[in-house]
């Protein structure tokens, strides 16, 4: 199999970038929210984002807890923003989506904390496919 | 993550412009470029790992080589973190000379980073020029602190050397000249024709997207971020009214426009130091012990910062850096390149952020 010049298998790196105390803390802080596996959490950043975007992750996620306090109720709940923007983990247009449909269904009377537990099981269905 | 493109163009890992390896992967459309992705691992130090469980006189002098051009900070920061953990007070007369040192190298590194992006663009005899200026600061330093590069000048309670009144008058002298000589190269850049050609309206990272980004430093200065600048929240800079260089155009020309004004804001800073320097000790004295702290300083770069726990003798238990290239060019890259018209001003538009691989890779 021929294979272009410097193109590296690079999970060790990334592995080793994920594996860091501040990165690992916010590893297991995410699949704590969307519960999930931290392993299977640590596979997908490490499958669809660059070395670069997972060293700088932890302060991205700092950043966006603190933008996210500023949504509103349903965005906040889901971290629409957080998991968008700040760690790129879903796309916009899936999130705006799961924010649509979440709102309707507190709209329709169901309880939030529960609306919001479907929301964020839509978003574990993505990482996991 | 490997993709079917277009084009993808690699540059890098080795590359003329560049001061250390990295590899940029551009994904284009034509000249046109869709997307940017940063590859590293081609200078890791592993210098966290190498520093645990040591004792902070080791640590200390490890610090300093996380980074070759801008060493001053890093061992300011991790010494600073020390005196936040164990309570320990530095004399005015210490706290006046730290920021002289500490601005001297932030000169200096700005002098590198203007001359790196006046190299990329071909304006060479402009970049000879602030190479010329660098070494003039560097000498500075090393009157002061004895050493060009890693200095160890900061130690817990105080600096190691005092600045006698010989040196002080040569100090003054010098900076007078150098102001000068910076205010000519300003105005070069400033109003060069092939280098506005060059640099305006090129890489522009928007204030929205430096900000979710976590751009920091002159590249989010540059982007209208003002309030991002550590120095605001140290006690010594506010007691000598510090306040941030802002500009708002985002593009390459701001970057480097900022650091330019930031040299000659150094200049007045160090120059109000020499002024108000009061007689008296430069070592308090104090010795570290356990605690835990995550402490943040501005480095030529950025926010630089470092999370320490250390044990009742002060051996370093954990150590994590987060440097101030990370965060700037990930913005570089997934932001300031995305949407670049033309493969031509990759390398500016990545060499404008100042990366420093180094302290990326640690």
């Amino acid at each position: 199999m021929k294979e272009a010049l410097y193109e590296k298998d690079l999970t060790a790196m990334k592995y080793a970038i994920l594996e860091s105390r501040r990165h690992d803390r916010m590893v297991r802080e995410i699949a704590a929210d969307l519960g999930i596996s931290h392993l299977l959490l640590r596979r997908y950043l490490m499958e669809n984002l660059d070395m670069l975007l997972l060293e700088n992750l932890p302060a991205r996620y700092e950043q966006g807890k603190k933008f996210q306090e500023s949504l509103p109720e349903v965005e906040r709940a889901l971290s629409s923003h957080l998991y968008t923007r700040a760690v790129p983990l879903v796309g916009e247009r899936v999130m705006d989506a799961i924010v649509a449909e979440t709102k309707g269904k507190v709209a329709a009377g169901v309880p939030l904390s529960e609306a919001v537990s479907v929301g964020k099981a839509m978003i574990r269905q993505v990482i996991l496919r | 993550m490997k993709r079917t493109v277009d084009v993808s163009f690699p540059v890098g890992p080795v590359h003329p412009c560049w001061k250390e390896p990295a590899r940029v992967k551009c994904e284009t459309r034509g000249e046109y470029v869709v997307s940017a992705e940063v590859e590293l691992g081609y200078m890791k130090k592993g210098i966290e790992r190498i520093m645990k469980g040591r004792p902070w006189q080791e640590v200390m002098f490890l610090a300093e080589r996380v980074c070759g051009i801008c060493s001053v900070i890093h061992n300011m920061v991790f010494i600073e973190a020390l005196e936040h953990i164990s309570g320990i007070d530095v004399p005015r007369r210490a706290a006046l000379l730290r920021v002289i040192v500490n601005e001297l190298d932030r000169m200096q590194s700005h002098l590198l980073a203007n001359f790196s992006y006046c190299y990329t663009i071909e304006h060479e005899t402009l970049a000879m020029y602030l190479l010329d200026v660098r070494e003039k600061v560097m000498d500075q330093l090393e009157r002061i602190t004895g050493a060009r590069v890693t200095c160890a000048y900061i130690v817990p309670g105080g600096v190691r050397f005092d600045l006698r009144p010989e040196d002080a008058q040569a100090l003054r002298l010098s900076l007078s000249a150098i102001g000068e000589e910076v205010m000519r190269y300003t105005d070069m850049f400033a109003n060069g024709p092939l280098i506005a050609l060059r640099s305006r309206g090129i890489g522009i990272l928007t204030k929205e997207a430096a900000r979710e980004a976590y751009a920091v430093g002159p590249t989010a200065r540059a982007s209208g971020l003002g309030d991002i600048d550590r120095r605001l929240r140290h006690p010594t800079y506010q007691s000598l009214g510090f306040s941030p260089i802002v500009r708002t155009e985002g593009d390459n020309y701001a970057r480097i426009m900022v650091r330019f004004q930031e040299i000659a804001q150094s200049i007045g800073l160090i120059q109000k130091c020499l002024d108000e320097l009061p007689a008296g000790p430069i070592r308090g004295g104090g010795i570290p012990g356990a605690g835990e702290i995550a402490y943040s300083m501005e480095a030529p770069r950025g926010e630089l910062t470092y999370f320490v726990r250390t044990d009742a003798a002060g051996r370093v238990l954990e150590i994590s850096i987060q440097t101030p290239s990370i965060m700037n060019i990930e913005a570089c890259c997934h932001y300031m390149l995305t949407g670049v018209s033309s493969l031509a001003d990759v390398t500016s538009t990545f060499v404008s952020s100042d990366p420093c691989i180094a302290c990326t890779e640690r």
